[in-house]
């Protein structure tokens, strides 16, 4: 094994900076709490029954929201990727934008909408409401995935299928067994996130897994028993993953079409009203309805609480955005790099260890960095903005590795071995055979991480430099016992900043796509 | 007769002009070549004809009906009762050679289902192959397996697209065998695709010779092997 | 392409290389609300030409996260000043050793009842647990003036307290148990909750939804319920029990960290904390009360003269806190 990683330094270099940089510190946590026989031995009496019926009814909220968003998710994909639904570019930014709100913030505007028309909010204070929010939240992820699934498919198998039956048959037997891939990864990157997410149950005060973590460790400050039920987190969502790869492990996989990666693009023909009715509506509840209510909050009194609320912000803009575009940059890379020698060459290992600290929730993960890096002798990383960039990297690495997984398994490795017969190395294949094919996922993987870098609280509230300012942090900062008109026109702020932010990737990256 | 009619078609991709006001009539229970190089336009004339594109401009007839015009699909490709075959066979990698044969039969008895995907099998003898998957047949078994899909439904017109591009020089003699029978056997009117002029001779009954979209000459095989025109003349010297 | 790699080493560069220089700074980490901590700690920044790097807490965490860092970080810590609004969090650091004792001159005229004996935490411009209502819900005559008044039939179901695992809420819920004793204390919980006591996400929540009208009074902090009736809500605030066993008094605390890097700076920064300046910032920006005598405060800010407070010992109070915690946890969840 040395021999080898030695072949691929770069490979060694990016595997080792992870383990080193931030799986040690977490499995250090693990392990000292773990191997303090004492606190261990008391801890596990309490789990008891109702801990476990409570993971099961956190596994089957998430199970719901992973199934809503990706039935929705794939609905979209399909419409606004694979047909010639008018407006398409549009819907395709425009559906994302629950992706840029923080879900707390979406939880409160869901809240107060229910409150204005239906003066009850007892629907949507409970498991329903956590399911709906959530799901909203998701679904564009999961749109970004399939879609990125459908564009993957060799059109010809479709036109094959089209020449021997009609479209739904094509569609049911042939195009969703054929991005399997992406369907189970949308799956179980929505289970994730969802289980591990404590802010929108917290709110809705519906009691889940997240929440009794929360509550052992902020309330009870018993570290060692909310790092023991986090392990159970962990657990579920490596079984998760392993039931995943497990499934697709001897599917076979269709290779890139002779004539290039054409995408077939269906016409609705008289469908299209449909196709207006799904987009408009989920746009409509997904984003217009939240929306309202931040918008008549910001500006019920006039604009001077927008106003106020842009001063407070804008000092965060710069720095915000750069660690969010050096984060989504630094886990694309660590993310391709476990994808590729897990595809090509059979080393799943760092994709498990990916796995693995994607699924620590966010504030074990904080307290192992601060356990880690907090020494005399670490400050240019503890005291930087070094330690945010090692918390995002932990963070969504995995999501990268998802999603550019993906795109690498439709590249036939006779491509590769072609190049590599006439004596072209690794990396110079990798820049110009690869990267190429790969782009659209390289890029929807910065354009994904960058989004969920520059909201991410979780971690970073817990390793940020006293004395920065970074954006997700100052809004919830200023958020308690600011007026809600503050709140909400920071929100829409950080709203705005991230859109003008992703058009502007969106622009420059199709340029940049098509010139490769 | 003709069964085919191509009528003044016309077809971009994008701004790139593939086809230019092309007619062509191909006959029914004959081989038909659609002879040329890369961009001559004759892989579009095949997608043109299984309805998988839309002319900017012209018709389409198959056995006298109008099947397409001008940037209309008239009839949807599933029923113009055609088989086809991809230059990379597009055999559906999750299904089984049996599944991939007999996905678009409506039998309702399996019986049924079952006797007729494995008698084109036999005729192949590919019967012990049913259960696998396409990835675990040699290059020349999943030749076969495209081809005996295209036939399960009995279609009158098998449209091939460069189908031996891929294959060794004796797996294509053999095959190129397969082919030549089954115009016999199956009572074909066959539409061959091919950039190889070799190929063209020993099985056309007619060959089209094209260029940018063009047709240069149509004829015999004899007729085009002693023809006067220029381009055609330069095409089968190389 | 070798350009885009340029400009993404570059950024990955500039963004990790920070501002190091520490030769005139202090660091401080505050569970006081942003809007009112970070004005004070600007002015201290002026006065003093001392560079501030001040943490903040969230909505989210309420007042916990910041602790949990405390706690983490005890082993080196990178906290100088600990400013907490309210003692009990304070006491639990005491108790973990991570603070180390200090006594401001600035404080000399603040009563002892609060300040640590030992010098651990000082005290300054106080909250006090008050009672906020909506004024179209609940006319004058039927506004409760005691905690107990809550578990009427009248109220079923139109009274809000924040999580009391967290925040002032434990520390009310604490100090009633330290007054009534155990037995006294859980049955009073118990009739809370079955008189349909609603529990909100925390005081801003409850300050949120008693304005909206959704509910008809609840229990909060006094800036939460200043901060109401400048947002012009029609709420009016009681301060319960003046009749009775007094109004809950929560002072912020200050205290040094136990081997902080910079405890000059740190000095400095408690002695303008605990300023009469500072306490008459406070008062104007979120009604706090101060504790030194002769303090201006505007209109409308309530003065700890006029006020029956709880008699407490923070100390006993914060044990209380910790020996409940299992208890609370049960009686919210079900």
């Amino acid at each position: 094994m040395g021999r080898k990683l030695i072949e691929h330094p770069f490979y060694a270099i990016i595997y080792g900076s992870f383990v080193l940089f931030i799986v040690f510190p977490i499995v250090y946590t693990l392990g000292t709490t773990f191997f303090d026989g004492s606190s261990l031995a008391g801890n596990i009496l309490l789990l008891d029954k109702d801990i476990f019926l409570l993971l099961v009814k956190s596994c089957i909220i998430a199970f719901c929201i992973a199934m809503l968003s990706t039935i929705f998710g794939t609905s979209l994909g399909f419409l606004l990727y694979k047909t010639d639904f008018p407006f398409r570019s549009f819907f395709k930014i425009a559906l994302l934008i629950p992706l840029f709100i923080s879900p707390y913030i979406l939880a409160v505007a869901w809240k107060d909408f229910i409150y204005v028309f239906f003066n009850n909010t007892d629907l949507i204070s409970s498991s329903i409401g956590v399911i709906l929010v959530l799901s909203f939240i998701y679904t564009p992820l999961s749109m970004i995935i399939t879609g990125s699934g459908l564009s993957n498919i060799n059109s010809h198998l479709e036109e094959m299928g089209l020449l021997t039956t009609g479209l739904r048959s094509v569609v049911f037997k042939i195009m969703l067994p054929l991005m399997k891939p992406a369907l189970l990864s949308s799956f179980v990157l929505v289970f994730i996130f969802s289980i591990s997410n404590f802010s929108v149950p917290a709110f809705f005060g519906v009691k889940l897994f997240t929440t009794e973590i929360f509550i052992q460790f902020s309330a009870f400050y018993n570290h060692s028993l909310a790092i023991l039920q986090s392990a159970f987190l962990v657990v579920i969502c490596l079984l998760l993953l392993y039931a995943d790869r497990k499934h697709l492990a001897d599917a076979s996989f269709l290779s890139i079409g002779g004539k290039g990666t054409s995408i077939r693009k269906y016409s609705l023909g008289k469908g299209l009203w449909l196709g207006w009715f799904g987009a408009s509506f989920w746009f409509l509840i997904s984003v217009i309805f939240p929306f309202i209510i931040l918008f008549i909050q910001s500006f019920r009194g006039g604009a001077s609480k927008f106003i106020q609320a842009f001063d407070l912000l804008k000092s965060t803009f710069s720095d915000s955005i750069l660690l969010a575009f050096s984060g989504a940059i630094i886990t694309t890379i660590v993310g391709f790099t476990a994808a590729y020698f897990s595809e090509t060459k059979n080393r799943n290992f760092f994709n498990w260890l990916l796995l693995f600290v994607f699924a620590v929730p966010s504030v074990i993960f904080g307290i192992s960095l601060i356990k880690f890096y907090n020494h005399p002798g670490l400050d240019m990383i503890y005291a930087s903005y070094t330690i945010i960039l090692i918390g995002y990297t932990g963070k969504f690495s995995f999501i990268s590795a998802k999603l550019t997984a993906n795109a690498i398994k439709q590249i036939p490795y006779s491509l590769e071995e072609a190049a590599q017969i006439e004596g072209i190395g690794l990396y110079r294949r990798l820049r110009t055979i690869i990267f190429p094919l790969i782009m659209p996922a390289l890029f929807a993987s910065v354009v994904i991480n960058f989004i969920f870098c520059l909201g991410e609280l979780g971690t970073t509230i817990m390793v940020y430099p006293p004395g920065t300012e970074i954006m997700p942090i100052k809004v919830f900062t200023i958020m308690a016992n600011a007026p809600q008109s503050l709140v909400s026109s920071m929100s829409l702020i950080v709203f705005s900043v991230t859109l003008v932010v992703i058009i502007s990737l969106a622009y420059f990256g199709k340029k940049f796509i098509r010139s490769t | 007769m003709s069964i085919i009619e191509l009528k003044n078609i016309s077809h971009s991709y994008g701004n790139k002009v593939v086809l230019q006001n092309l007619s062509l009539n191909i006959e029914a229970n004959r081989m038909t070549c659609l002879l040329g190089g890369s961009g001559s336009g004759k892989t579009t004339i095949l997608r043109l004809i299984a309805g998988l594109e839309t002319p900017q401009s012209g018709q389409i007839s198959i056995e006298g009906e109008l099947v397409t015009q001008s940037q209309k699909i008239i009839k949807p490709p599933h029923m113009r009762k055609l088989g086809f075959i991809f230059q990379d066979l597009a055999l559906w990698p999750h299904f089984t050679v049996y599944k991939n044969i007999a996905f678009g039969l409506k039998e309702r008895k399996e019986k049924d289902v079952k006797d007729r995907v494995y008698k084109i099998l036999g005729f192949f003898g590919l019967q012990d192959e049913a259960e696998k998957f396409p990835h675990q047949l040699s290059g020349g078994q999943q030749q076969l397996v495209a081809i005996s899909r295209s036939l399960i439904l009995d279609p009158k017109i098998l449209l091939m697209d460069e189908p031996l591009a891929n294959l060794d020089v004796k797996l294509k003699r053999k095959i190129l065998e397969h082919i030549k029978n089954l115009k016999q056997n199956f009572d074909l009117t066959i539409v061959y695709v091919t950039h190889d002029h070799k190929e063209a001779f020993a099985i056309a009954d007619k060959i089209v010779v094209l260029n940018e979209g063009k047709i240069e000459q149509t004829g015999s095989v004899q007729q085009i092997q002693n023809s006067e025109n220029e381009f055609v003349k330069y095409f089968i010297e190389f | 392409m070798k350009r885009v790699i340029f400009s993404i080493a570059l950024s990955l560069v500039l963004i990790t290389v920070s501002c190091t220089d520490d030769s005139n700074v202090v660091v401080v980490y505050t569970t006081v609300d942003q809007v009112f901590s970070e004005p004070v700690l600007k002015g201290f920044e002026e006065v003093t030409g001392i560079e501030v790097r001040a943490v903040y807490d969230t909505e989210e965490t309420k007042s916990t996260g910041i602790l949990n860092l405390l706690i983490a970080e005890k082993d080196n810590p990178q906290c100088d000043v600990f400013w907490s609004g309210d003692p009990l969090r304070t006491i639990v650091l005491k108790n973990k050793d991570i603070t180390t004792p200090y006594k401001s001159r600035m404080a000399d005229d603040i009563d002892d009842v609060f300040k640590d004996p030992k010098g651990h935490w000082t005290g300054f411009s106080a909250r006090a647990r008050v009672l906020i209502y909506n004024k179209d819900l609940l006319d004058p005559a039927d506004v409760p003036r005691s905690v107990f008044d809550l578990t009427e039939e009248q109220y079923r179901g139109q009274v809000a307290i924040a999580n009391p695992l967290f925040g002032t809420t434990t520390f009310q819920i604490a100090a009633l148990f330290t007054i009534l004793g155990d037995k006294k204390a859980k049955q009073y919980l118990a009739d809370l909750k079955n008189n349909d006591l609603v529990i909100a996400t925390s005081n801003g929540d409850v300050k949120k939804r008693v304005s909206k009208g959704e509910i008809a009074c609840g229990l909060t902090d006094t800036d939460d319920a200043f901060e109401a009736i400048k947002e012009g809500a029609n709420v009016g605030i009681v301060f319960l029990d003046q009749q009775g066993i007094g109004t809950l008094i929560m002072p912020n605390t200050v205290n040094l960290i136990n081997n902080a890097q910079h405890p000059g700076n740190g000095k400095e920064l408690i002695g303008f904390l605990l300023s009469k300046e500072t306490e008459t910032t406070l008062a104007n920006s979120c009604a706090q009360m101060p504790l030194h005598k002769g303090v201006k405060v505007p209109e409308g800010v309530p003065s700890l003269d006029n006020i029956v407070p709880m008699r407490i010992d923070y100390g006993k109070t914060a044990q209380t806190l910790e020996e409940i915690q299992s208890y609370l946890k049960e009686w919210v969840e079900n």
